[in-house]
Parts: C-alpha cells; structure tokens; sequence
C-alpha cells in the first residue's frame, strides 16, 4: 500500500544566536499515519513543530502541509491542522461545552460538541469548568478542542507528559481512533514505550539533526542485526505490566 | 468576512460569560464606582452656601436674649447653622478647626433701650468675627448679618435707606456643585474602566498562556481586539448607566442638556478609552509592564483633563498642553452637554478630537500588539 506523503519537510532551519536549533531537517509523513519525532528535551522536537504550524517563521528550508506551502500560506495552514500545544491553558470560568463553540468560531464554524465530547468520553462534564478537570481529562479535552475544525493532520506535542500510567493508554486508544478515522497525526515525545505502542513510524531526532526514520520494529531490528545484545536476559514483562495488572486498565479521573 | 465576525462574537460571548461569573470583576465595575460616587458625592453635594456659627452673648438686656432666642428658633431653614459653644475661647477654639465659619459677638451693651427722640428703641453693634485668611466667609457673612438688621430696623420703623443693593441670579436653575463634579467623575469612571480593567487582564492572560491556543487557529490580533474592544466599551457603558441612575436618584442629579447627545458621547468617549486600555495591553508583555504604563499614563490624564480641577486655574502653557490629552475633550464634551445645554454644533470639536484619537489609539493598538 503506497501512500501518498500529506507532510513534506525540506532540509528545515531554525536559528537562535547563530545556532542551528533546527539544523536541515528533512522527513515525509504519510496520509494516516501516526508519525513521532522522538527525542530528548532541547532536541529540537517542539522548535520543528512550531514551524510546521506556523507558530514560529521557517529560517531555511521548506515545508508543506496537503499541497500548502506553510510559509507562503500560514493562514491556510491553521485552518487545516488542530495543534495540541505542549501546556494548553484554556479560559478559567468557562464550561466544556462553551469552551468548544469559542475554539470553533475561531475558525468561523459551529461545532457539534455532544459528539465530540462523547468522543473523548467528557459528555457527562460538558457543564463543567476545565479547571475542575483532572489530568488525563483536560488532555482529552484539549485533543476535542483540536477536532473542532475537522482538521487533516493533528500536531500533538508531548501528548502524555505527566498522566498516569491508565490514562496514558486510554490517550492512546483515543489518538490510535482519531488516526483510523483518516487524520495524520504527527506527534513529539521523549517516552519509548509510548514511541514503540503508539508511532506507526518514527523520527528520532538530538541536537537539531534527525538521525534515523523508521517504524519502530525495523529500527529494533536493525539494532539487532547490527549485532546488540542486551547483557540481561528480558523478562518477559515489566514493571509497568505489573502495575497495570494488578490495578487494571480502568482509567481514574 | 463572515469566518472574521464569527471569530469576534465568539470571543465577545466568551468575555461576557467569563465576566458575570467574576465576582471580582462584577465588584470593580458597579460596585466599586457606586462607592466612589458616593463618597464624593456626599462631600460635593453639600453645597457650602450656608455658615457655621455661633453666638456668643455677653448682654443681659431682654431684646439680645430674644434675639439670640429668634435665631436658633430660624436656623433650620435659614442660610445660618447656629453651633452652640460654652463660651468665647470654645468658639475661637472650633473655629480654628473649621467647626464654625464665623463667630456673632453680642457685647455688653448690645439691646441696651437708648431714648432716640420719642422712641425708645434698641440699639447696638455686634461684632462679627472670623478668621484671618478668611475675608470672603466674612465678607458674606457681615452682609447676611446687615440684612438681619436691617429687617429688623424697619421692622422696628425705622425709614426704609434710599439707596439699595440687591442680587438676582440669572441663567438656567442654580448650578449645584455636583452637577459639576459629576460629569468628571463619570469621565473618571469611563478612564478607570478602559484602563486599569484592561491593562490587567490582557497581559495576564498572555502570561498564563491563553493566547497561545486562539494564535494556533486562524484568529488576528485584530479580531481579539475589535472583539475585547467590544465587550470592555459594553462594560464600561453599563457602569456609567448605573453611576447615572444613582446620580440621579441619590443625588439629584440635574440634567440639562440633551440625553441623546449624551448617550452619543458616552459611547464614543468609552470606545476610546478601551482603545487606550487595549494599546497599554497589548504593548506589554506582563502585568508589571503594564501596570506601570497605565498609571503612567493615567495620572497626567486624570489631572490634566480637566477631569477634577477645572482648566482654568491651570498656567497657559499647561493649558495648551491639555488640549493634547485624549481625556480633555471628553471631560469638555460632557460638561458642555451636562451642564451648559450644548447643542450637537457646539460639541462637534469635541466629538472631533475624540474620534481622531479613537482612530490612532486603535490603528496602533492593533499594530503593536503583542502575542506573548
């Protein structure tokens, strides 16, 4: 199955003082994938994702999103992507419900929030302030207010940082849902468990430079072949395996 | 166009239902000007035409007993509050504390019965005493006192003096002090809304980051400010409307001129004062920043406008600077309708400057605004 590319970065640039934060990088995302850079913090993950969302002006390179050039066309750009922002604060004294009419007339639309609330299972909280939600609900939340344009791709930008172990795999099921139904997802994360379940393929990125682009079983096997031995045996299931056992997968909000 | 109105109203219904759950907000738009114009209008609506005195009298004869009798049986509705004292030192004593105007002297010989030719009659001078530095209170009040007697010389059939004096007020009803300091305190109230409450808000809400999700879509800076714009002016009119009705109820305010002309104004007048809000807002990048720019602003306005000294008792020079401030033809166009029965030509300047100020108050609002 050949797809074809809906992102087209080009040896992209971005400096501060003289140096290379984002230092010629260059990758294609495919039509429904869900594609993550991963990397540690300062690599550069979140300065790359800002350009693509034309948040911050491209310094070198290129860079298109469907056929648009982002930085002849910003505008164009924001009305088809939704971006999830690494700390999303929202209005205080506002509902769920209102919160999301106010997202969507931002882009001049009216919104049906009773489906997307009940996507990301906030229904019963539509009249509810965010500031009375908990963690893994606001980040529910504010992947729903990324929906409200019915966007092409959706930037996620460290998705799970700070979530507990039950809603983080319940975030996961609710992006693997969002990417079945057609939306590209290119996302930013510094977890390898989350890199590994999640990330149909992979970026791995340090100091500006991306590295290597796979999915995550080729780059595993590529290792191996290259002859890597870990020096112990794997046990056939890990800590968090036993946590989520004995306290199950139930998300606690 | 239509995505663009959408996105503004969407911000304005936001504004408006994240502002009536804010008690604070709620507080420092009707109740806190309410308070104020209280307080002001309590000290201001005590017109201060009548004096604060007392007698002091040191004759035995009945006509000075009855005289001092008659007075305090008047002074509920006379001109004259008459105080009472122990003696002479305590009234020299209040009035060094502005507890009395003036003091009435009685000396010993007042009242005493002199045999001018068949009749005899009463006679006498008291002595009206008051401070030094004080010669208009004893200006006026000697002449209130002459009048007394002299009523009660012809009353007393003596020949009515050839020649008199007599004052006629004329123009509209009488002016009360509070009419007057009304129209600068609804100029203040309209600076105070536009200004502090903004200059607050933005700033803090870039801090916290809440912008940086409205950048995300396709949302300019020019909509966030046609829309906070739009709700600040709706805001700032409501507090004015309620500083009216209390004005009005509480304190007889009197209105002269024409209510539409006012309204007109009003309206004007709040859009551009949000616009000096939103400029202040949107320029700095935290709320220390623009804390200090809006008082640096607003201080110079507030007593350069005209808003609670009167421009004339200012020099020339800074006369002619008056005429720069955005706030001075607001506090005039108000006065001139409020109280002067303005006619709609005759505050056209006014109208005039103010809208070329809302024009490059919100021309750089929008050019200099700031996202974070």
């Amino acid at each position: 199955m050949k797809l074809e590319p809906i992102i087209k970065v080009d040896k992209l640039v971005k400096t501060y003082d003289g140096n290379n934060v984002v230092d010629g990088v260059s990758f294609e995302v495919k039509k429904g994938e869900i594609f993550g850079i991963l990397g540690p913090n300062g690599a550069g993950k979140t300065t790359t994702l800002e350009m693509l969302e034309a948040l911050r002006p491209i310094d070198g390179g290129t860079a298109t999103i469907d056929g648009i050039d982002v930085a002849k066309k910003p505008k164009d750009i924001k009305n088809i992507i939704g971006i999830q922002l690494q700390s999303t604060a929202f209005y205080d004294k506002l509902t769920l419900r209102e919160q999301l009419k106010m997202f969507g007339s931002l882009y001049g639309r009216t919104v049906d929030t009773e489906a997307l609330l009940a996507k990301v299972q906030l229904t019963e909280k539509a009249k509810n302030y965010v500031e009375q939600l908990s963690g893994g609900q606001k980040q529910r939340f504010a992947i729903a207010s990324t929906l409200v344009n019915n966007p092409k791709v959706l930037f996620l930008d460290e998705p799970t940082t700070g979530l507990d172990p039950q809603a983080r795999r319940n975030l996961w099921d609710l992006i693997k849902e969002i990417r079945d139904e057609g939306i590209t997802i290119l996302l930013t994360t510094h977890y390898m468990d989350e890199a590994e379940l999640l990330c149909d393929r992979l970026a791995i990125m340090d100091s500006g430079k991306i590295i290597t682009i796979d999915t995550p079983h080729n780059l595993i096997q590529q290792l191996l072949a290259r002859g890597f031995k870990k020096e112990q045996v794997v046990e056939q299931a890990n800590l968090e395996d036993v946590f989520i056992d004995l306290t199950g997968k139930a998300i606690r909000d | 166009m239509k995505k663009y109105w959408i996105g503004i109203f969407g911000q304005v219904r936001a504004q408006q239902k994240r502002f009536v759950r804010d008690k604070m907000a709620l507080f420092f738009t009707f109740l806190f000007p309410l308070i104020f114009l209280l307080v002001f209008g309590s000290v201001f609506s005590n017109d201060s035409t009548s004096f604060n005195i007392a007698i002091v009298n040191n004759s035995q004869t009945e006509f000075a007993k009855s005289f001092v009798k008659n007075a305090k049986e008047n002074s509920k509705d006379s001109i004259l509050k008459i105080k009472d004292v122990k003696d002479m030192n305590d009234a020299r004593e209040k009035m060094k504390r502005s507890e009395l105007n003036g003091i009435i002297e009685l000396p010993s010989d007042f009242g005493a019965i002199k045999n001018n030719g068949n009749h005899p009659i009463p006679t006498g001078t008291m002595n009206v005493i008051y401070s030094k530095g004080s010669e208009q209170t004893g200006g006026a009040l000697v002449a209130v006192m002459n009048q007394i007697t002299n009523s009660i010389n012809s009353q007393m059939g003596q020949p009515e003096a050839p020649l008199k004096a007599v004052g006629k007020a004329i123009g509209d009803e009488q002016l009360k002090s509070f009419d007057y300091m009304f129209t600068g305190l609804l100029t203040f109230s309209l600076m105070s809304m536009g200004i502090f409450g903004l200059s607050n808000q933005i700033p803090a809400e870039k801090k916290r980051g809440l912008y940086r999700r409205l950048r995300a879509a396709p949302f300019t800076s020019g909509q966030l400010i046609i829309s906070t714009a739009i709700h600040y002016t709706t805001i700032s009119l409501l507090s004015l409307v309620m500083m009216v009705i209390a004005g009005t109820l509480i304190f007889h305010f009197n209105m002269r001129g024409d209510w539409a002309l006012f309204v007109m104004m009003s309206v004007l007048s709040a859009f551009m004062t949000v616009g000096v809000g939103l400029l202040i807002a949107g320029l700095s990048e935290n709320e220390d920043q623009s804390s200090s720019l809006s008082n640096l602003i607003s201080f110079p306005m507030m007593f350069l406008s005209g808003t609670f000294f009167p421009l004339h008792l200012f020099p020339e020079w800074l006369r002619s600077v008056a005429q720069f401030i955005p706030l001075t033809p607001v506090t005039d166009g108000f006065r001139l309708i409020m109280t002067e029965h303005a006619s709609f030509m005759e505050v056209l300047p006014q109208f005039g400057v103010i809208a070329a100020w809302t024009f490059a108050v919100y021309f750089l609002a929008i050019k200099l605004f700031r996202w974070e």
